[in-house]
Parts: structure tokens; C-alpha cells; sequence
């Protein structure tokens, strides 16, 4: 009996055969027990689809498994649980019981204790754009853009704490250890652009969120398909020539290298391993051109900086504001040049108590958000508009996310929202999705979803089906599993696709 | 008997599935795909039938394989590996490359079982060593050399998702995770019987092998609790997942963790099975304990003095504080609470009784089963009447069931401390009770929870002692109503009520038993060690869809039923459990432990297994390239008593070994990867062993072995901690990789990118990427710069300033050879153009330096 061939085609060294017969399909099982009929065509429309990878180009572009409506996506993430009631999910019964006791709050226990009485948004709620969408004044200017988007108001999640939900929307999974998103993305797809990574995670300048390279790191994919972290204030480690090092010596060194390499090589014909480490130190030098370009930020005029609020000054506020603005503007260049998935984190770990380094509103909501809309709004919108008039939404999915939502109640004794997985909302926009369209809704005070509930799974499976790539067959072979981004669960929304 | 499915469907699925069986023995072959397509992997049904998953190949018996005959025209393999790998060759119509050169197999010797590159004296000596049997000598240096546990411990903690930081947002260090490290390590170098491994990681507490139970905990855990009990006890779930499914990858080869919502969908696991695994755990929780000494003759004797000297001046004591109350209570005052209770020693004095009998009575002990080491009951002669060896009989309301060191007969032994401990088997009370051979007059009782003070839960808070009066009644002769409550004591109030003298003199006994506590403390108590504690699980239920909402049947610990039952009740002791499924593995026949850790060896040997599935010998896992050299290889290591170095040995001097790792044209065209070994496959060094070998070359590597690992991040601690990466090194940070304090999700900012696991899951095989970040790090980062002067500084302190010996050293340092004349005239002139830091940089990343061939 011939064996099985190498599970993982990455490391496949010759000609990186694929896989035979004997590939079994872990997915395509489960999917048979679980409907009816033993049909080869649904056994056909289940098997795992592996990706191709070329080990000398591991991020070669690739084709989808059908047509997708969008090659690129950008995905804005909210760190520390941003508040659906304070944003985007506007609740009349909320306001007209303020300060009474939420129905069924005595029972209820959330992640840091006991409720207190219904509480309004501080902000008040308007009517937006031309469908009169109703957003807080906490977010003003993308609530103007309210047009472009589609919301999810019906998200549910699966944990109440941060690690495994920021775990949980980025990977998919609550454990840690499990490839983000954009990592299954750039596996599947790889990139349109050699000369820079598939995908680029831009952390707040505040810091790494809190699930931290969680949110970007390959899990047991290959490494090839890992988030590279920089932003536009923390440039890429190690990509510069080092200090003290002339460019003559450096050229030197690299062309005295590769003469080694090749000298070596000559010994081993045939060996494409050999050959694609020589061929990372290309791809490294065009990037050692290119990621400074993509991050230079001098040749924006001063209009955009404007736009996008990264000329902001005064206090520390404005500083941040100013610092997440240029990460906005670096997301729209990559994306220009065709970064496969842009990851864009709003919000930092944990620093200088609760709440004042990401959207944890737990005691003072209305003071801490006051700072996080101030520096989320202007620029997030800047670079929707941004994306918009240069054409390039046509091909994007933006994603907005945070890891849940938050109670309707303050929480007892305090002045901010507890943590609340039963309910959130998230927004799509641009290529591949309606808009303006609201899917889904949460109960009179925004507690609860009960309309067109939607899992995070779901989220996950939408976002794959618009790049067309099926979530139920994307999937790679580790320790006895074929793992998939949604697990064995998902279902495309496909109320929302335009 | 068993049943998966019974439905018409499964039986159909059953049909498909036996067709398809007969397809996979024909061999199908791969298909091609066009350049650039996303491709899916052909027809792919599944075994998904119980009788193929019944006589799955990794399920039957190893039977020892008769050795193939050899080749028409070749003389018999004088080693058995080559005689079953010959023979697969000669089935694929291939032969084995010649032999590798000398200086080519050390090199490879030392990459694949040290991690480092051979010093060039090993070199020159092998190079010139006349004896026949060289490399056998050779082979049992490097097996004998404590480098080679460092490189395999590496391994191990891959395959047993070890890291040095609980993970989650929060991430917190486990400063003292090392012992666990440290076990493996030794346990490699000293090769202990893999069977006795396997024993001491599950169950180390019960054999004299504390630090081994690091296994069972290494992974991540989420410290990150909610009120919301449901959201807990679903984290409580992940945990125990966890363990199971890390023991059944490690040792079994079975993903046991498939089985955790429903029946295992490839392999005869039933959901039931997933659960009686997860009992045997049940009673693990993720924490430190105390790692317990060896005590020596000389530290017994020395427990005894200073538990005497204890006595003596715990007695004194009390007889000052006795003083104080009568004092004060003769000055119209009252020192109206006696101390709170504590755990090593407490004293209950009243007016002589005589009496036929002493009840303990405990009320309330917090929520555990409560426990008392000893009760010792004095007469006006100071004699502990309780004692057994008088003849008092002791008696108990009940005695938690399972326990070696918790017995009733311990209550009047004599010998205080928790190793010899009653304890009730009811949570939060329970009594005692000693009866005395004839009516005794007492007037002192002497009680304690754990003499040596180690463990402080189960102490009796609230208690009643009684005395027998008439028959059938009691008299309370002390009670916990007159102490303060614990936590509220006032160690110094009693001395105001003391004249100066005797109150310096109780003030001197309080210093002077702290200080006798603590000299008793640390001979008693090893450091606390991230071990995992264990305690008596309540019952173990199957969870429907893995749910804990919705628990159904109560399943008693157990393996996994085709393979045999441990034949344990839903109660059994918590450490039996443990014991019990360690011995079920590591039982000589069993059929997947030898083969999945033969396996495992030839993949860490060749970088791949004859499965290439390491972890996974179940049915959605790979088919062995050479059953019959697995089946022979799993018997030999049995046979050797388990000896891993006795393997490895033997494959290390086998002509597979030691043949070249040039391509040809005919193995690329039949075997590509070369999984049927006509050449050895080269491949490239892991992320531990690239920086190792750049430590090495550069002379700065530091060799000190165990204890805790060192840091390539600066620690932010905080709530959440945060990890920044270090920009400096110092020579504490050029110790082993495998010493680093890895933090879950923070990887070192230079080698984490070369496909370097987190510790987040368990790595069995890891990637082989080439990434441009790899590069980019490797030819910039600040360590490889610091290292290139390094090696630059010991260039010219051993060969002076001639570039042409500068060159040549450096090759032997990087390659262990001289370079040709090629690489000699470029080497110069790049010494000579950029100077030696510059050369060393680009030496570093060269491909020759980074692959083991």
C-alpha cells in the first residue's frame, strides 16, 4: 500500500504533490452523518479544499474556490468590548425606562456581578444619511456614512471575558493557538503584491490588543501566513539596514551570500527548500524597499492628514487621535498595493486601569468613551470616504468587530456597562455586501438577540463567502483534525450579500 | 459490545467505505493540478466504519516482523533497519545513496541529536579515527553527552504544549514551571524506560517523581473566572480537554479530544470514552504545590529534634498565655477569646475529667473534608493516652476512601504531620473518637490539622469536644466557641497582663518558635513547583454535545474501552485513577504507546515519521511507509526495556543513516520527498537550534545547565502582563533555547517567525517555513549583528589577522570543513572588502548553516 503523502503541502519538498486519494475529509464526514442523503455530490461539495502553496512563494496569489465579490479586506476591531448601545444599536425602550430595573436583571449574572437600572446612552441618537440609520453622537462622522453600511445587530458570542473573545472573533476560536482570520485568509488566497507581506496587522498606538499576537499569529498554519505587526509609528523589527552598517557593506554582504547560496545550491539541483530560502532573501530585500515606502506618510497632503484627523494636537487625546489616524491612513496604502488583509486594532491592552486604554466601559463609560469615540470616529470615517473615493471599496470588505457587546444595565454602583455576549453589533461595507441594510436585532433594551440571530461563526463564514472561499471546505490538517476557521459550525448570512 | 451507528445510512456509508478501503490498498496515485489553482483533495470519502475502525492497522498486536531477504545480488543487512528500509526501496525500485562522507555525517550526527554543531577538534578526531567501529564510538558519545536531553527535552515539550506563561489576556509568568524542563532533560540524558516516563508524568506524585506531574499542566489556563457559573464550568471543561487530549496525542496517538461532543468520527472512541478519560483527571487543577525532598536519614533526625524543641516551647508558651488569663481575670479582666485555631497546633486545657472515652466533633472546616493529623490526649502525668500503642481505639463518623496517607489508625499513631492524616469523607464535618481501655483521668488535649504546617485547608473551625459521661451521654469538656475567629488573632494582647520578666520571655518564645517553624519548613518543603494539585473529584458525567448543561449518565474512570478497562469504581482515589491509566499505557503490549514514540524518533531523526502524522495513528491519520520496520523497531524498543538511546543507537549506525544527502534523478522522480529514505532527506534546522548553532560558532554559548529560564522580553507586570522584546543580550541570555521562559502568544522577535511553536497547542511536527520575515531577522536583528562580532573577536584571537585562516576557521566553526578553493577567494576578499563582522553576518544566513544535510 502507498502511503499517505505529506498532510501539509508547505513541506512538501519536490513539486509539492497535493494529496491522493487517501486525504481523508474529516469535514466532508461530519457533513454526510449530519444530512440526509449519501450522495457523492454532497460528499463532492464538502471535501476540504487545500490551497496550493508553492514553497518558493508560499504567498503566490490564488484562486478562490468560486467567484468572490471582494479580494481584500480590511478589518477594524474594537478592543476591550465596544458598546452597541452607545453606537450603533439604537434602542427606544432603553431610553424610555431609563432608570428602571431591567426585567429579569435580578437572575441575571455577568461577568463582574450584580445590575443596576436600565441605562440610556449618554449620546443622544440621530437619524443618518439618506436611510435615516439611527446613530449616537458618539460616533458622528460614521454615523454620516451610515449609508455605506451593513449592520449585524444580532451577533451572539460565546465567552464574557476579554482573552477569549478577542480569541474568539480574530481566530474563531476562545482557546489560544488558533490562526486568526487573516491568516486562514493569506492561506487560501495569498497576495496580490510580492513585494509586501499578504497580510499586515497595525496595532494601536497604544499598544498590541489584548489577545495580542493572538489576534495575527498563524496558529499551527505555517508561518508564511502569520500577520506582519507594525504601524505607522513602530516600523517593521528588523526591516531596516542596521545602524552602523554603510550600504556598500550591506550590498556586499547580501551579494556575498547569495554567492555562497548558489555555490552551494549547485550541489543540490533540484531542491526547491534550498531554493525558497534563497528566494525569501529576494522577497526580504523588495520588502526592505517597499514596507518604508508604504509607510511614508510624507508624501499624504495635508488635506487627507486633515481628513483624517492625523494633524491633531493638544493633549493626550489629540495624540492618540493623531497616532490612530496615521495607522488609518497606512491601512488604506497597503490595501492600495494590495495587501491581502489589512487588521486594523482600535483600542490597546489593558493599561492605566479599566476602560482607559480600550472601550471597557465597566465603571465611567461616559468619560472613557468620550475619549475612544473621539479617536475612533473622525479618522475610521475619514478612511471609509478614503476608500471610497479612490475606488478601491469596489474590492474591499471592511469589517468592523469588537469581541462582545454590553449591558443595557449600568452595573451596580457604578456608571458603565458590564460585559454581554448575548447581543452585539457589527458592520460590513463595501464590496460584496448590501448597504444600507440592517440584518438582525436584539430585544426592546438591547439586551438580548432575537431576531435573525447570528453567531460569530456566521460573521466568520460571510466574510469568507465574499472573498469566495467556502468556510466549510477551507481547511488544513492538524492533529487529527481537519480544522476550519468556524470549527464545525457557520452559516453564510446570505441576507446581507448584495 | 459496541455500536456506532445503526442506522440504514450508516450501514450504507459502511458499504461505500469497505469499496473504498479496497481503492486505498490499490494505491491511487496523486493527481496533478494546474500552477496556481486552488485544488481540492480528490476523492475523499472516508473509514468511517466501525469494523475498519475495529481493525484499523495501529490497533492490532505488534508482532516482531521477520526480516526481509535480501536483494538478489546484496549480501543481508548487518542492521535490521536496513534490511526492512532496503526492501522498501527495492520495492520502488530504488537503492540506498552512498555514504555520506565523514565530515558531512558528523555534522548531521550533532545537528539532529545535540541541535549544535560539532567542535572542530570532534571533527578532526573522527575525521582520523583508524578504529573500525568509529562511528558506533562516535554515536555513544553523542548519546552520552547531556546535550543530546537538551536537544530531545526540546522536542517532548513541543509534542506536550509546555510554556512558561498561563496564556490568555492576562498571561501571567509561571516563574517556577522550570522543575518540569528540568525532569525531562534528565530524564533523557539519564534514558530513563520511556514505560516509567509515561508513568511519572501522569502520575510522578505517587513514584517519587513530583516535578514529572509538570505534564499534566503545562498548557495554557485561563485565570480569568466568571460569576456566570455556566461560562466556568464550560472553562473547567476546556482545561480538563486539554489534559486529555494532550495525553492521548503524547503517548497514544489517539485524538481522544475529537471525542469530546460526540463519538469519535475515524477512530472506535466513544464519546463515553472521551469522558472516562477525562474522570481520571477530574481531580487535577491547575496550580503550584510544594515539590517535595527526598528526605535524608540526617534531615529525619534533625525533623525530630526540632519538633521536640517545638513542643517544648509551644508548652511553655501556653503556659504564659495560661498566666495572662489568670492575671487578667484576677484584675477584673478577661482575655475573653482564646487564640483562632490554626493548622500546626492547638491546645484545649480544662478541669481533670475521668472518663472512658474523647469525641472530636467538628462543625465546620470550610469547604473540603476536614482533617486532623493527631489527637493527643494527656493525663496530669503527661502522657498521651490517646495513643494506640496504649490500647485506645480510635473511631471515625468516616475516613475519605482511597488515601494511603489518610487513614483513621493515624489519628493516635504518634506520628503528627498530613503523611499521616485522617480525614473525614464528609465535606465540612465529621468526628473522631478515642476510647480508652479503662477509665482514665484527663485534663489536656493537644490537636492538629498538619504539624508541619504545609497544608492549612481542612482545619476544624468550629468544633465540640466531649467526654463520655453515664453511657449514651456527653459532657462538653472544650469547644471553638471561646476562640477568636481565624484571621483575628492578636498574638501580642496576653503579653500586657504578664509582669516584664515573663512577658520578655514569651516575646522570646514567639521569635523562638517562628524561627524553629521555619528551620522545620524548609527541610520539610521543597520549593513550590507549577505541578498541578490534586484532590478527590466528585462524579465524572458524559456531557451531551460537550455541553455542561446538559450531563447526562455518571461514567467511572477508564481508558478507552476497545483497548481494555482499568476496571476502577465511579469513586475510585483520585491518584489511583492516575496511576491506573498509566500502567493501562505503558503496558508492554500495548499496541499504539511503542509504535507512536518509535514514530516519533525516526521523525525527529529523518524530520519525518514512516507516519506522518505523529500524533494521530488513528483513522484520519497517515499509513506507515514501512509497517514492517514500525512494527520492529516498536517491538525492539520493548524488548530493550523501553530504552530510547537503545533505539536511536541503533538507527544512528544504520547504512539509512549514514547514506548521502545528494539528490538524484531517479529517487526526485519516484520518491520525491524521500520518504522511502534513498538519500537522507535534508531539511532545514528548527528555530532553538539555528540560534543555538550561532551561539556555538561564535564561542559565547553558555552551557549551564536547569533551573529557571532566562528572558528575551522585558516583563511589563501588570494586571494583563506585557512582553516588549529585548534589544541587548547579556551572557545569561546566550544559555540553550530550550532554557527560554517561553511566553504563550509573545514570540522572540528573532526566532519565533522560523515556525516556533507558542505552547498554545500541541506541536507533534512543525511547519517548515521560508519566510522573508525569517530572513529579514536573521540578516538585521541587533542578536545575529552582536553574534557576527562575536565570532568576528574569536576569529582573530585564534587564527590572528590572515583572512585565508580567518575564512578557514570560520568554515570549520560553521561547517566543520575547510572551505574550497571558491568559497576561500571570495571569503577573502569579502574579509578584506567588509571586514569580519560583515563575513560572519552572511555566514550565519547562508543555507549551509541554517539545514541539517
Amino acid at each position: 500500500m502507498d502511503p499517505i503523502p505529506p498532510r501539509h503541502p508547505l513541506l512538501n519538498r519536490r513539486g509539492f504533490l497535493g494529496h491522493s486519494a487517501t486525504a481523508l475529509s474529516g469535514m466532508a464526514f461530519t457533513q454526510l452523518l449530519g444530512r440526509d442523503g449519501l450522495l457523492a455530490a454532497d460528499a463532492e461539495r464538502k471535501r476540504p479544499l487545500r490551497p496550493r502553496i508553492d514553497p518558493a512563494n508560499p504567498n503566490a496569489a490564488r484562486t478562490a474556490h468560486a467567484a468572490p465579490r471582494a479580494k481584500q479586506v480590511l478589518m477594524i476591531f474594537c478592543a476591550g468590548a465596544c458598546s452597541h448601545l452607545d453606537t450603533f444599536d439604537y434602542k427606544p425602550e432603553l431610553i424610555r425606562r431609563h432608570g428602571q430595573p431591567m426585567p429579569g436583571a435580578d437572575k441575571l449574572v455577568t461577568f463582574q456581578g450584580a445590575q443596576g437600572a436600565l441605562n440610556r446612552s449618554p449620546w443622544e441618537f440621530r437619524p443618518r444619511g439618506q436611510s435615516g440609520k439611527m446613530v449616537s453622537d458618539l460616533v458622528p462622522r460614521l454615523g454620516a456614512l451610515a449609508d455605506e453600511m451593513c449592520f449585524i445587530h444580532s451577533l451572539t458570542g460565546k465567552t464574557n471575558t476579554h482573552g477569549p473573545g478577542e480569541n474568539f472573533m480574530n481566530t474563531g476560536f476562545t482557546l489560544d493557538g488558533f490562526p486568526s482570520i487573516g491568516a486562514w485568509t493569506t492561506y487560501a488566497l495569498g497576495s496580490a503584491n510580492d513585494n509586501l507581506p499578504a497580510y499586515v496587522a497595525i496595532p494601536d498606538p497604544r499598544g498590541a490588543p489584548q489577545s495580542s499576537g493572538n489576534c495575527w499569529n498563524p496558529g499551527f498554519l505555517p508561518a508564511a501566513f502569520q500577520g506582519t505587526d507594525f504601524n505607522a509609528t513602530k516600523p517593521l523589527r528588523n526591516l531596516a539596514r542596521p545602524a552602523g552598517i554603510t550600504p556598500e557593506t550591506d550590498r556586499s554582504t547580501r551579494e556575498f551570500l547569495a554567492q555562497l547560496n548558489r555555490h552551494h545550491l549547485a550541489g543540490y539541483p533540484g531542491d526547491t527548500e534550498l531554493a525558497a530560502r534563497i528566494s525569501s532573501y529576494e522577497l526580504a530585500a523588495r520588502m526592505q524597499l517597499s514596507v518604508p515606502a508604504v509607510s511614508d506618510l510624507s508624501t499624504e497632503p495635508a488635506h487627507v492628514l486633515k481628513m483624517y484627523g492625523a494633524d491633531a494636537t493638544g493633549d493626550r487625546t489629540q495624540e492618540i487621535k493623531a497616532g490612530y489616524a496615521r495607522n488609518c491612513i497606512l491601512a488604506r496604502r497597503l490595501l492600495e498595493q494590495g495587501v491581502r488583509f489589512v487588521q486594523l486594532f482600535n483600542g490597546a491592552y489593558q493599561v492605566g486601569g479599566e476602560g482607559t486604554s480600550n472601550w471597557d466601559g465597566h465603571k465611567v463609560l461616559k468619560d472613557q468613551y468620550t475619549v475612544h469615540g473621539e479617536v475612533l470616529d473622525q479618522p475610521t470615517a475619514a478612511l471609509l470616504i478614503d476608500l471610497k473615493q479612490r475606488g478601491l471599496l469596489a474590492d474591499t470588505l471592511v469589517v468592523w468587530c469588537t469581541e462582545f457587546g454590553r449591558m443595557p444595565t449600568f452595573q451596580a454602583g457604578a456608571s458603565g456597562r458590564d460585559h454581554n455576549p448575548a447581543g452585539f453589533t457589527g458592520w460590513l461595507a463595501g464590496a460584496g455586501v448590501k448597504a444600507p441594510f440592517s440584518y438582525g436585532a436584539t430585544d426592546e433594551f438591547g439586551y438580548r438577540a432575537v431576531e435573525n440571530i447570528a453567531t460569530v461563526y456566521d460573521f466568520h463564514a460571510t466574510i469568507l463567502h465574499v472573498l469566495g472561499l467556502d468556510h466549510e471546505r477551507l481547511s488544513f490538517y492538524h492533529n487529527g483534525v481537519e480544522r476550519r476557521l468556524t470549527d464545525v459550525h457557520g452559516q453564510v448570512l446570505t441576507d446581507v450579500l448584495a | 459490545m459496541r455500536c456506532f451507528e445503526k442506522s440504514t445510512r450508516a450501514r450504507a456509508i459502511l458499504t461505500v467505505a469497505s469499496r473504498w478501503l479496497l481503492a486505498v490498498a490499490a494505491a491511487v496515485a496523486p493527481t496533478g493540478f494546474s500552477a496556481g489553482a486552488a485544488e481540492s483533495s480528490p476523492a475523499a470519502t472516508t473509514t468511517n466504519a466501525p469494523a475498519a475502525r475495529l481493525h484499523h492497522w495501529s490497533l492490532q498486536p505488534v508482532v516482531r516482523p521477520p526480516l526481509p531477504r535480501p536483494v538478489a545480488g546484496e549480501i543481508a543487512a548487518a542492521n535490521p533497519v536496513d534490511a526492512f528500509v532496503g526492501a522498501r526501496l527495492h520495492d520502488k525500485k530504488l537503492g540506498f545513496a552512498p555514504e555520506a562522507d565523514r565530515a558531512a555525517f558528523i555534522r548531521r550526527l550533532y545537528l539532529v541529536m545535540h541541535g549544535l554543531p560539532p567542535q572542530p577538534a570532534e571533527v578532526a578526531r573522527f575525521l582520523s579515527d583508524p578504529a573500525p567501529d568509529a562511528v558506533e564510538q562516535l554515536v555513544d558519545r553523542v548519546l552520552a553527552s547531556p546535550r543530546y536531553g537538551e536537544r530531545w527535552a526540546r522536542h517532548w515539550l513541543d509534542i506536550v504544549r509546555f510554556a512558561e506563561s498561563n496564556g490568555f489576556e492576562t498571561n501571567r509568568e509561571r516563574k517556577n514551571a522550570h522543575p518540569y524542563r528540568d525532569y525531562v532533560i534528565q530524564a533523557l540524558n539519564s534514558d530513563k524506560p520511556y514505560d516509567q516516563f509515561i508513568r511519572e508524568q501522569i502520575a510522578g506524585d505517587a513514584l517519587g517523581a513530583d516535578a514529572a506531574t509538570g505534564f499534566l499542566v503545562a498548557g495554557a489556563y485561563d485565570i480569568v473566572k466568571s460569576p456566570d457559573v455556566n461560562l466556568t464550568l464550560m472553562q473547567r471543561q476546556d482545561e480538563l480537554a486539554d489534559i486529555v487530549n494532550t495525553t492521548g496525542t503524547a503517548f497514544l496517538g489517539l485524538t481522544l479530544g475529537c471525542a469530546r461532543c460526540h463519538d469519535h468520527k475515524f477512530d472506535p472512541i466513544s464519546q463515553k470514552d472521551y469522558y472516562s478519560v477525562q474522570a481520571v483527571f477530574a481531580g487535577v487543577a491547575f496550580a503550584e504545590r510544594p515539590l517535595r525532598r527526598t528526605l535524608t536519614e540526617a534531615d529525619q533526625q534533625r525533623i525530630t529534634e526540632l519538633r521536640g524543641e517545638l513542643a517544648g516551647q509551644e508548652a511553655t508558651l501556653t503556659g504564659l498565655r495560661n498566666l495572662a488569663a489568670r492575671n487578667a481575670a484576677a484584675g477584673g479582666q478577661s482575655l475573653a477569646l482564646r487564640p483562632a485555631v490554626n493548622a500546626r497546633l492547638n491546645e484545649e486545657t480544662f478541669a481533670p475529667v475521668t472518663t472512658t472515652a474523647v469525641r472530636f466533633t467538628i462543625l465546620a472546616a470550610g469547604g473540603a473534608e476536614p482533617g486532623l493529623d493527631e489527637l493527643e490526649i494527656y493525663d496530669a502525668a503527661g502522657t498521651n493516652v490517646a495513643l494506640a500503642r496504649l490500647g485506645s481505639k480510635a473511631s471515625a463518623s468516616g475516613t475519605l476512601p482511597g488515601y494511603a496517607i489518610h487513614k483513621l489508625e493515624h489519628l493516635n499513631d504518634g506520628r503528627p504531620g498530613n503523611e499521616h492524616s485522617w480525614i473525614a469523607h464528609t465535606a465540612g464535618q465529621g468526628w473522631a473518637q478515642i476510647d480508652f481501655p479503662r477509665p482514665t483521668r484527663i485534663q489536656r488535649i493537644v490537636w492538629s490539622r498538619d504539624r508541619d504546617g504545609r497544608f492549612q485547608d481542612r482545619l476544624a473551625s468550629e468544633y465540640r469536644i466531649e467526654a463520655a459521661g453515664e453511657p449514651g451521654t456527653w459532657r462538653e469538656i472544650a469547644s471553638s466557641r471561646d476562640r477568636r475567629p481565624i484571621g483575628t488573632d492578636e498574638p501580642q494582647a496576653f503579653l500586657k497582663h504578664l509582669f516584664a520578666t515573663d512577658a520578655a520571655t514569651a516575646k522570646k518564645l514567639q521569635d523562638d518558635l517562628r524561627r524553629t517553624r521555619s528551620q522545620l519548613t524548609q527541610i520539610t518543603d521543597g520549593q513550590s513547583a507549577w505541578l498541578g494539585t490534586f484532590s478527590q473529584p466528585g462524579e465524572t458525567r458524559r456531557l451531551y454535545r460537550g455541553d455542561p448543561l446538559q450531563a447526562r449518565e455518571v461514567v467511572a474512570p477508564d481508558g478507552v474501552s476497545v483497548l481494555g478497562s482499568l476496571g476502577l469504581p465511579v469513586d475510585a482515589p483520585e491518584q489511583v485513577r492516575r496511576l491506573k491509566l498509566a500502567d493501562w499505557i505503558a503496558r508492554p503490549d500495548h499496541p499504539l504507546t511503542s509504535r507512536v514514540m518509535v514514530n516519533r524518533l525516526w521523525h525527529y531523526i529523518f524530520g519525518q515519521g514512516l507516519v506522518d502524522t505523529p500524533s494521530d495513528f488513528g483513522g484520519n491519520g497517515g499509513v506507515p511507509t514501512n509497517p514492517a520496520l514500525l512494527d520492529w523497531l516498536a517491538d525492539e524498543l520493548v524488548r530493550s526495556g523501553w530504552s530510547l538511546k537503545h533505539l536511536q543507537r541503533t538507527i544512528l549506525v544504520s547504512r539509512t543513516f549514514r547514506q548521502s544527502a545528494a539528490p538524484r534523478t531517479d529517487g526526485l522522480a519516484i520518491d520525491a520527498d524521500a520518504r522511502f529514505l534513498w538519500r537522507f532527506p535534508p531539511r532545514r534546522l528548527e528555530a532553538e537550534a539555528i540560534r543555538d548553532c550561532v551561539l556555538a560558532a561564535s564561542g559565547a554559548l553558555d552551557l549551564r545547565m536547569g533551573g529557571p529560564g532566562f528572558h528575551l522580553q522585558k516583563v511589563e507586570e501588570d494586571n494583563v502582563n506585557r512582553y516588549f522584546p529585548k534589544e541587548t543580550f547579556t551572557n545569561d541570555d546566550y544559555r540553550r533555547m530550550v532554557y527560554l521562559a517561553r511566553i504563550r502568544q509573545e514570540q522572540d522577535s528573532v526566532f519565533g517567525s522560523f515556525d516556533c511553536p507558542s505552547g498554545n497547542q500541541v506541536m507533534p511536527k512543525r511547519s517548515r517555513s521560508n519566510t522573508p520575515l525569517q530572513a529579514l531577522n536573521l540578516f538585521n536583528s541587533n542578536f545575529v549583528l552582536q553574534q557576527a562580532e562575536l565570532l568576528a573577536h574569536r576569529l582573530e584571537g585564534e587564527t590572528g589577522t590572515d583572512p585565508a585562516g580567518q575564512a578557514a576557521r570560520a568554515f570549520w566553526l560553521l561547517y566543520g570543513r575547510p572551505p574550497d578553493a571558491v568559497e576561500q577567494t571570495a571569503s577573502v576578499a569579502m574579509i578584506r572588502g567588509q571586514g569580519l563582522p560583515a563575513f560572519g553576518r552572511a555566514l550565519y544566513n547562508t543555507s549551509e548553516f541554517l539545514f541539517i544535510f
